[in-house]
C-alpha cells in the first residue's frame, strides 16, 4: 500500500528510509545534547519530555514530526549533529518548519557540507497516517510516499490445505513471529532505557 | 536548491554586471518563493564583498525564503546571542568562527553573550575531578572569547542571559528591530519591552548581525504579533511562574498567547516584581514550547495599548486552572539516579536572577535557616546572576557577610552548562527553574518549598 503526500521541499533530496514518529514537538537541543556531549556514534534521543522518542536512536532515521520546540541553541546543535555524521536522514514536518530547525539545517548544509533532507507542510493527515517503522521515500519535489506492506492474514482453517501446499504461508508466519520477537526485544530495550 | 551557482553564473553576476538582476529567481528552491534584494544585497550575494560575507548572505537568503520573508529589514540595536562556549551542542564550531574573523567581519552593533561556562571554580565548590573535567571540556574558552571580541563582543563582562537588566544595560527600545537568540531573552524583550525580534537560532543571530539585516517575517510584523490563543487563568492565588509558563508553552507550542487574569495578582503595568515574574514565566514558556511573544492583559506594553484587539480574529480559547498546574507538576519525571536521594546541590538562577530576586532568595533562605535552627545551609547552593548584578549586590557589605555566614555562593555562570555534562548529570540537583529541569536531570522544586529544602537538606513528602 502506498500513501502519497505533497509538501514543500526546503532542503530537497531523494532518499528512502525508516520512519520514526513523534506527535509532540521535537526539542532539538534536549534530544541531541547527550549524544553530542558523550561523543557517541549514535544519536540516542535524550529528551525526557518526549516519551515517543526518548532513548531511541535517531541516526539515519526519517523523523516525522509536527514542529520543533525548545532552545535557540538548536542552530548550533544541528550543525554539530550533521558535522558528526549522526543526523537523521530527513525531517518531515506536518506543519510549517520553524525558524530554529530551518536555520540549523541550512547552516549544516552550507557550512558543514551535510544535507539533512527537509520537507514541511505535509499536513495533519500525514502525521495521522504515519507509524513507527514505516518505509518512507522522499523525492526532490517534496513528494513523500509511505510504503506499507500489508500484514499477512493467517490462513483460515478451511483454507489450510491450500496453504500447506506451498511454503509461502508458513514462511510468512515465521517471518511474522521473527518480527514480533524483534519488536518485543526493541520494546524491552526502550523500557530499560526509559527506566534508566 | 539551485543555490550553488557555477563559475559561469558567478562571473555573470559579479558586481556591477547587468545580469545581477536575475539573482532573485536563481536563488529560488523548489517550493520556496524568492526574496526581493536591494542592489547592495545582490552585490554581497554575488561575492562582491568577499566569499565569507557571500556565504553569510546565502545562508540568510535561504533562511528568509524558508520563513516566507519577502525582503530584509535593517537591525536597529545591540545584539544578544545564546553563545557562550565551543561546547558541542550549544556552541558553534571554531572553524566557522575562524572563517568569519579571518575575513575581518564584525557585527554592525556590539553584542552580549550568554553566561560563561562553569569555570569560576572558587564559587562553585567542585570536586577536583569536576574541576579537571570542566577545564578540559571548556579548554577552547579563551580562543572562543578572542574570536568573539574580534566579531564585536561588547566587553569582558558581557556574559549573561539577562542582558536587559539595568545593571547590564543592553536594553532594547520598544519597536526596535533586532536579531536576538536565547529563547528566554527573545520572549522577554518581545513581550515585556515591546522590541521586535524573531526566535533566531544560534549562529543565524551572529550572521544577521554581521550583515546588519534580518529577514522581515514572523514577530517583526504586526500580523505575526497577533495572539492566536486566549489563555484564561482560573486560579485563586498567583501561580508559580515556572509551572504557568510550562503549562502555556505546552498548550500553545509556537503560538502567541494573550493571558487574561494575571493582573489580578500582579497589578497593572510593570514593576520590578512583575518584570521578574514575567522573566521566569517567559523562560519556561519558551523552553517547554517555542513561544517567542506573549501578551498579558493590562501588564505588557502592547496589551496595555491595544488590549483584546491583539487577538487574531480566529483564536483558540483555553483555561488554565490550579488542578492542571498540580497535574503538570506531578507529571515531571524525576531524573535522579535515586528518586529519594538527598539533594547534593541546588542551583537557582536560570535565567539569571535580578538584584531584587537575589535579595529575596537570601532573605527567604535566611528565614528558613532560622526556622530549622541552623546557621549554614544543608545543601550546597549557588545563586546565579549577571556579573554586574553580583557586583552591585556585593557592594553592600552586609549582603556579602550574610551570604558567607549562610554558606551560599554567587556565580555568573550558566546552570544549564553546569548540569549538561555526564559528570554533573549524575548529581542530585534541585532547582527552581523549569527550563533547567527540561534540559537536564535537575529536579524542579516549587519556589515556596526550595528554601526549606536548602536549609534542611530534605525534600517534602509527596514531591
Amino acid at each position: 500500500m502506498r500513501i502519497r503526500f505533497q509538501g514543500r521541499a526546503v532542503l530537497p533530496g531523494r532518499l528512502s528510509g525508516e520512519a520514526i514518529v513523534t506527535r509532540s514537538g521535537f526539542n532539538t537541543l534536549a534530544s541531541f545534547y547527550q549524544a553530542l556531549l558523550s561523543g557517541s556514534r549514535k544519536a540516542v534521543c535524550s529528551d525526557q519530555d518526549n516519551a515517543e522518542l526518548f532513548g531511541r536512536d535517531l541516526k539515519d532515521k526519517i523523523v516525522c514530526l509536527p514542529v520543533s520546540i525548545g532552545s535557540t541553541s538548536a542552530g548550533a546543535a544541528w550543525d554539530r549533529v550533521a558535522h558528526r555524521g549522526i543526523a537523521p536522514k530527513a525531517m518531515l514536518f506536518s506543519q510549517a518548519m520553524d525558524s530554529l530547525t530551518a536555520a540549523g539545517l541550512i547552516i549544516a548544509c552550507l557550512w558543514a557540507g551535510k544535507r539533512v533532507v527537509a520537507v514541511d507542510r505535509l499536513g495533519q493527515r500525514f502525521l495521522d497516517e504515519i507509524r513507527d517503522g514505516d518505509e518512507i521515500s522522499v523525492r526532490e519535489d517534496g513528494t513523500v510516499t509511505i510504503v506499507r506492506i500489508p500484514k499477512t492474514e493467517p490462513c483460515a482453517p478451511s483454507r489450510r490445505r491450500c496453504g500447506a501446499r506451498g511454503s509461502g504461508s508458513s514462511g510468512s508466519r515465521a517471518a511474522g513471529r521473527e518480527r514480533q520477537g524483534k519488536e518485543a526485544l526493541l520494546e524491552a530495550k526502550r523500557e530499560k532505557l526509559a527506566e534508566k | 536548491m539551485r543555490i550553488q551557482a557555477n563559475e559561469r553564473e558567478r562571473a555573470r553576476n559579479r558586481p556591477g554586471h547587468e545580469k545581477a538582476k536575475h539573482v532573485r529567481w536563481r536563488y529560488t528552491a523548489a517550493g520556496l518563493a524568492g526574496m526581493d534584494l536591494t542592489r547592495e544585497e545582490k552585490e554581497i550575494l554575488c561575492g562582491g564583498k568577499g566569499p565569507a560575507l557571500q556565504k553569510v548572505m546565502r545562508t540568510l537568503v535561504w533562511y528568509g525564503q524558508t520563513l516566507g520573508a519577502k525582503r530584509f529589514v535593517d537591525i536597529e540595536g545591540d545584539g544578544h546571542f545564546a553563545l557562550s562556549s565551543l561546547l558541542p551542542g550549544t556552541g558553534p564550531r571554531l572553524e566557522m568562527l575562524d572563517e568569519l574573523a579571518e575575513a575581518g567581519l564584525k557585527t554592525k552593533y556590539p553584542f552580549t553573550l550568554d553566561p560563561r561556562p562553569p569555570l569560576d571554580f572558587e564559587n562553585l565548590d567542585l570536586s577536583p575531578g569536576q574541576e579537571r573535567a570542566f577545564a578540559r571540556l571548556f579548554s577552547g574558552q579563551s580562543r572562543f572569547e578572542e574570536r568573539m571580541r574580534q566579531l564585536g563582543l561588547r566587553d569582558e563582562n558581557a556574559f549573561t542571559c539577562t542582558p536587559y537588566f539595568p545593571e547590564v544595560g543592553n536594553i532594547p527600545r520598544r519597536g526596535q528591530v533586532l536579531a536576538w537568540s536565547e529563547s528566554s531573552c527573545v520572549i522577554f524583550v518581545n513581550s515585556v519591552l515591546g522590541a521586535r525580534t524573531n526566535r533566531n537560532a544560534v549562529i543565524m543571530d551572529l550572521f544577521s548581525n554581521i550583515l546588519g539585516k534580518t529577514p522581515l517575517t514572523g514577530l517583526l510584523m504586526e500580523a505575526g504579533r497577533r495572539a492566536g490563543w486566549l489563555i484564561k487563568l482560573k486560579v485563586s492565588k498567583l501561580p508559580d511562574p515556572q509551572l504557568l509558563g510550562g503549562a502555556i508553552g505546552r498548550r500553545v507550542v509556537d503560538g502567541v498567547p494573550f493571558i487574561v487574569g494575571l493582573d489580578r495578582f500582579l497589578g497593572s503595568g510593570l514593576n520590578e516584581r512583575t518584570v521578574d515574574y514575567l522573566k521566569d514565566m517567559g523562560a519556561a514558556c519558551a523552553a517547554i514550547g517555542a513561544v517567542g511573544l506573549f501578551h498579558a492583559e493590562n501588564i505588557t506594553p502592547e496589551a496595555v495599548d491595544l488590549g483584546t484587539k491583539l487577538l487574531a480574529r480566529r483564536h483558540n480559547v483555553q483555561v488554565i486552572d490550579e488542578i492542571e498546574l498540580q497535574e503538570l507538576s506531578a507529571s515531571y519525571p524525576v531524573m535522579w539516579k535515586k528518586r529519594n536521594a538527598r539533594p547534593e546541590r541546588c542551583l537557582i538562577g536560570c535565567p539569571h536572577l535580578s538584584l531584587r530576586e537575589l535579595r529575596w532568595w537570601t532573605g527567604r533562605i535566611s528565614r528558613a535557616l532560622r526556622a530549622h535552627g541552623r546557621k549554614r545551609v544543608a545543601v550546597k547552593t549557588t545563586l546565579c546572576a549577571a556579573p554586574q548584578v553580583i557586583a552591585r549586590f556585593q557592594a553592600g557589605q552586609n549582603s556579602r557577610k550574610q551570604l558567607g555566614r549562610m554558606g551560599l555562593t554567587l556565580s555568573p555562570t550558566c546552570p544549564e552548562a553546569y548540569m549538561d555534562n555526564p559528570l554533573c548529570a549524575g548529581e542530585a540537583v534541585a532547582t527552581d527553574s523549569n527550563k533547567l529541569r527540561a534540559f537536564s536531570t535537575a529536579r524542579l522544586s516549587a519556589v515556596d518549598e526550595l528554601p526549606d529544602l536548602i536549609a534542611s537538606g530534605r525534600i517534602r513528602r509527596g514531591r
